[in-house]
């Protein structure tokens, strides 16, 4: 068709397409000639009135031309949006502050070092037990082979309700509790919150959290007892950290000793965290008196076992160099985000 | 319990420094928290010789003195009264100070020149009071230093004792342990004993109301004292480890006790009334003053020894005033005796009176120790005391009282529980190096062997050792703990199954963390104002509390019954502290409600007294977060969407239903959480505005509380369902809906009747306003179709289209406008 003049359709379009100065203008240049209703589209809708000698050559430079066009703008496009994007990086100032609806938030560290502590504790056999944070006077004390009217009760000044019931002041009696409700062998441990009636200051809380460890079995003894402690040790705070076991007395447990641990601090030379002694005290464990098997029903000529307890508030204050044991319970976000991410 | 070592080195002799000596009883059970160094010693203080004595020219009460010391004579100013020529004293050269950093210089007193001191005893911290200088009345010449005539060296460790070791409480019976770890002999103290031919009546009888409350009581007449100091080297010892030096009757009395752990009481004989003491229980109304001057009433509780005219002392916990041994005192009445503990105990504690005495007394006595305390200080008042002992003795006991019971042994016990392999004689060895009787049993071959059987006698001082498991803890006590451990096994023996709530609670700590949240661990305590400010109404369970008793914590009181106090003092206290709201809390813990659930699973009839304790996970969102849907709080949706999620994340169902149930949450802005067996197990919602004004909070907040004990935590299985994989279809749908048509309805509309193609729906748009009819909302909603079989169809997803728009309009009253 001679009323068609391809190249200057071409040249038009070529202009049109590098005039365009960004992504919106080159769109509309588009729509003009290559869209529903553009130029090309329509010389190309009107072929079919073309005749049939001249319609193949025709219908073929039309197309060509079309390619050519779109290849155009694509290469145009690429351009401009490279441009854009250099203004764009140009004015960013990564530097800005973080934003997110909302960020994270952290976890307590007492409820944390229990975990990790339970966590161990399952990779050494033992299961999770749990019991009341009100207990009655004969769990708390007598199943425990505490005498009545006995100085062994003055170690722990302790919240009574009333003649029978009391704030638990140990994690112990679950002891007696898990050793009713289930028969031996066990492997037990027990965390969980515990009170004491005595004046609140930098290093007493009335209310603090306690892991109670219990194990029994047929032929349990202090070496069993020895091991638990130096894997959980090498475990909790790295392998060869010293401990040594000094005497001492629990009336649950006999023979019963303090479990000592080298001072990470100074390294046994004597320093304010240690009390210049080079030894730190981190729990006390026994072997589990045979008047407390009596209390729960086991046969003491049967079994032989070891318990434990340790004090968190005490792992977490060494662990994280609090001086103060009210900063766990104030709850001061200051305090709880230096913890965050912590596990 | 402070143990002076040269108090010690009078029965036992060690090796090694004493750092060591507290290292070995620290392992051996007698844990040395200090080792402290006493030194009590005079630089430049010599004996001086007063050679003149003069009235100083311009002051009456001022001497001037001339006074040799040893290498020269010194002209010292002096102001005693007693300062005399020819007298011994102790002279401060100029350069020596004095305890209490008193620096002695040369001087001009009144225009007199002094070179130096003449101390009194005070000033050497020798008594704690003083008239005049020092006489001395030594052979020692002048020059001598103060050092060889009154100066201490000591150490003294602080050993903390624990309650069942009484005999620890005094130097004798920790010497006995040091002897038995250093395998050396322990030597015995000087004591009194009667003549030969004791004929003498006692002069005072003792009657003793009640064997279980006394089972022994001693008495020594001691006549004809001199009262006064006591000799100097028991003044230090007594200073030493932190007693206070009185007289030498009561230093003697106090010495004893901690030498040998027997408490002892000195009356005056003159101030009792009558020629018998009785051992008796109090009377009701009777009172009593005691040596600390305080004015007791005594109940029939309390055990006192009386004369003709009424108590004179609290038996085994304080003397009293009126027989107290003054300077006057002639004859002493020494009561040396056993009281039951616990009555002891009973009464000190009730009087909040912890003696000496008394803290010895309740521990337990040794009975047999009774009469070797009397003895002992008898010969120390007859030495230091001038005392004339009566050889009459009054010793009333408990005729029926048994001895103690032999304990029997296993050697093979021993090794079982200690997992060592000792043999008989080994354990023998140890247990009579403690003062144990061993006695072994059975065939002579046995008796070398790891299963032989040994009878043991109990000395008196061990009233502690009751079972065959004491005697093992002191044979572990003295072997040590250090063997074996490193070729342990591993047995597992996990027969407890963890609970779910565990489980459960471990992964929605690292959730709520995640999603922005702070833990917080607050106390189980509470005040009753704090559940006045939930403006709980009376018949609320909540109200129902347990307190305790006699607090000294100086915190709340009672048990909460809701943790919800807790978490709004840390959100306030962290507005207060600057914090910038919005942030997020959470806790995890207790609850405390007398009132609830009884529990069944008892095996002890009194733990149906006990409380439930609902274990409960509460959040709250402080602060401002926004609005959502024009008229609610953000952070209300986020409460709820988070509830939602906490429940999703341990795969467990909970639902949350739009009610009022609890006072302290806003009406209209609260659900209640179900769990899948219907119980209620929590609520979520907007703190109502007076109750945020309560509790002192100047932002918005709201909170959410789940009981994860109510709640079947078990997570439900996961299980794969095939899904479409062809294109899905999507249509928007623009409703105006009139107020008072839930959302909820309109999901109850699409779930009904969407038919089998609609997947899935979401509301992507909300507003009220702008041109919308007053009391209506613009709801969009964005419907999704999908089939399983293959691409859909336009006319088929038509058709469900109009199937739900018709239900829409038709059942709910919508409009829709596209």
């Amino acid at each position: 068709m001679p009323g068609i003049d391809l190249d200057g359709l071409r040249r038009e379009g070529l202009a049109h397409i590098e005039q365009a100065g960004n992504l919106e203008e080159l769109a509309r240049a588009r729509a003009e000639l290559l869209g529903r209703k553009g130029r090309l589209t329509t010389e190309l809708r009107g072929l079919k009135d073309v005749s049939a000698e001249e319609r193949p050559a025709l219908g073929a430079g039309l197309n060509t031309l079309r390619e050519e066009l779109e290849a155009a703008f694509e290469a145009r496009k690429d351009q401009l949006t490279a441009a854009a994007d250099a203004a764009v990086i140009a004015g960013a100032d990564l530097t800005l502050p973080a934003v997110a609806p909302v960020r994270p938030g952290g976890l307590h560290p007492l409820p944390s070092i229990i975990e990790e502590i339970c966590d161990i504790f399952r990779g050494l056999g033992f299961s999770r037990a749990d019991g009341p944070d009100v207990e009655l006077d004969y769990y708390n004390f007598t199943a425990l082979n505490f005498p009545d009217d006995h100085p062994a009760r003055d170690i722990q000044d302790t919240f009574y309700i009333d003649g029978k019931r009391l704030l638990r002041t140990q994690t112990s009696p679950v002891q007696v509790r898990v050793m009713e409700r289930h028969a031996p062998p066990l492997a037990v441990v027990i965390p969980g919150r515990v009170y004491r009636n005595e004046a609140v200051d930098a290093s007493h809380a009335a209310e603090f959290f306690q892991i109670e460890g219990l194990y029994v079995d047929k032929d349990v003894s202090l070496v069993d007892l020895r091991a638990t402690v130096r894997e959980f040790i090498d475990r909790l705070y790295g392998a060869g950290t010293e401990i040594r076991f000094r005497p001492h007395f629990f009336p649950f447990t006999e023979p019963s000793v303090e479990v000592d641990m080298g001072c990470f601090v100074c390294k046994g030379e004597g320093c304010n965290v240690c009390g210049r002694t080079g030894w730190i005290e981190i729990m006390g464990a026994g072997m589990v008196h045979p008047n407390v098997f009596k209390a729960a029903g086991y046969d003491p000529d049967a079994y032989t076992g070891f318990a434990f307890g340790l004090g968190i508030d005490r792992i977490a204050m060494l662990r994280y160099g609090i001086d103060d044991i009210r900063l766990l319970y104030e709850n001061d976000l200051r305090f709880l985000q230096q913890f965050r991410g912590v596990r | 319990m402070k143990i002076s070592l040269n108090w010690l080195s009078d029965y036992v002799s060690w090796s090694g420094t004493p750092e060591q000596l507290a290292e070995k009883l620290t392992l051996a059970g007698l844990n040395v928290e200090g080792v402290e160094r006493i030194e009590m010693t005079f630089p430049d203080v010599v004996v001086g010789e007063v050679l003149t004595c003069e009235r100083h020219p311009d002051a009456d009460k001022l001497s001037v003195t001339t006074v040799f010391d040893g290498e020269e004579t010194r002209q010292v100013v002096c102001g005693a009264p007693n300062v005399r020529a020819g007298l011994k004293v102790l002279l401060a050269r100029t350069g020596a100070v004095l305890p209490g950093d008193f620096k002695i210089k040369k001087s001009k007193i009144r225009g007199v020149e002094s070179h130096g001191m003449i101390c009194s005893a005070s000033e050497l911290r020798l008594s704690a009071e003083s008239d005049g200088i020092m006489e001395l009345e030594t052979d020692r010449p002048a020059g001598t230093p103060a050092d060889e005539l009154y100066g201490y060296r000591d150490v003294v460790l602080d050993i903390e004792v624990t309650p069942n070791r009484p005999d620890w409480l005094c130097h004798y019976g920790v010497a006995r342990e040091v002897a038995a770890l250093e395998g050396t002999l322990l030597d015995a103290p000087v004591v009194w004993s009667p003549g030969k031919n004791a004929t003498e009546k006692p002069e005072i009888s003792v009657e003793i109301d009640s064997f279980a409350d006394c089972p022994r009581y001693t008495a020594h007449l001691a006549r004809g004292v001199k009262v006064g100091p006591a000799p100097l080297w028991m003044r230090q010892r007594l200073q030493a480890v932190g007693m206070r030096p009185i007289s030498n009757v009561v230093d003697i009395t106090n010495y004893v006790l901690l030498e040998l752990g027997q408490p002892l009481h000195a009356f005056d004989r003159d101030r009792l009334n009558g020629k018998k003491i009785v051992v008796r229980r109090a009377r009701a109304g009777e009172s009593l003053r005691t040596l600390d001057g305080a004015d007791r009433a005594l109940s029939v509780d309390d055990l006192v020894i009386a004369d003709a005219q009424g108590a004179v002392a609290l038996a085994g916990v304080m003397g009293g005033a009126s027989s107290e041994v003054g300077p006057e005192t002639q004859d002493v009445l020494l009561e040396s005796a056993a009281f039951a503990p616990g009555l002891v105990r009973v009464t000190s504690r009730r009087l909040q009176l912890i003696s000496e005495s008394s803290y010895r007394f309740e521990r337990g006595a040794d009975w047999d120790g009774v009469e070797l305390g009397a003895r002992r200080a008898l010969a120390l008042l007859q030495e230091h005391a001038g005392a004339r002992i009566s050889n009459a003795v009054v010793d009333r006991r408990d005729p029926d009282r048994m001895e103690h019971d032999p304990v029997s042994l296993r050697v093979e016990q021993v090794n079982r529980l200690l997992g060592t392999a000792l043999t008989a004689p080994a354990v023998i060895d140890s247990l009579q190096s403690l003062g144990f009787k061993c006695q072994p049993l059975g065939q002579a071959s046995d008796r070398d062997s790891r299963h032989g059987k040994i009878m043991v006698s109990v000395p008196g001082f061990r009233r502690d050792v009751l079972q065959e498991v004491d005697l093992i803890e002191e044979v572990a006590r003295l072997h040590g703990f250090e063997h074996g451990a490193e070729d342990h096994r591993f047995r597992s023996r996990a027969s407890v199954e963890t609970r779910a709530e565990d489980v459960a609670v471990a992964a929605l700590r690292r959730v709520l963390a995640s999603l922005g949240y702070h833990e917080v661990v607050t106390s189980s305590f509470l005040g009753r104002e704090a559940l006045d400010r939930l403006g709980l109404p009376a018949d609320d369970p909540r109200q129902e509390t347990l307190a305790i008793l006699d607090p000294h914590h100086g915190g709340e009181t009672l048990l909460r019954t809701t943790a919800l106090p807790g978490l709004l003092d840390v959100a306030r206290r962290n507005l207060n502290a600057d914090r910038i709201p919005p942030f997020r809390l959470f806790q995890y813990g207790r609850e405390f409600l007398p009132a609830g659930r009884r529990r069944d699973d008892v095996r002890h009839e009194d733990e149906r007294l006990l409380p439930e304790e609902p274990h409960v996970l509460q959040f709250a969102v402080v602060g401002d977060t926004g609005a959502a849907y024009g008229s609610l709080p953000a952070s209300l949706m986020e409460a709820k969407a988070l509830a939602q999620d906490l429940a999703d994340a341990i795969r467990v169902p909970l639902s949350l239903e739009a009610a009022d149930s609890q006072p302290f949450l806003r009406s209209g802005q609260q659900w209640r959480l179900r769990a899948a067996d219907g119980r209620e197990v929590g609520w979520v919602g907007a703190l109502a505005p007076a109750v945020q004004r309560a509790f002192d909070l100047d932002v918005p907040i709201v909170v959410g509380s789940w009981n994860l004990a109510d709640t079947d935590l078990t997570p439900t299985p996961a299980r794969y369902e095939p899904f479409s994989r062809y294109p899905a279809a999507k249509r928007d749908l623009s409703l105006v809906v009139p107020d008072g048509v839930s959302y909820a309805a309109i999901d109850a509309v699409l779930r009904e009747h969407g038919g089998p193609l609609l997947q899935s729906w979401e509301l992507f748009d909300h507003f009220r306003g702008g041109s919308l009819p007053a009391g209506t909302a613009s709801l969009g909603i964005r419907l999704q179709f999908q089939s399983a079989k293959g691409s859909l169809k336009g006319k088929a997803v038509e058709m469900a289209v109009d199937a739900v728009r018709s239900r829409l309009e038709g059942d709910l009253g919508v409009t829709i406008r596209a």
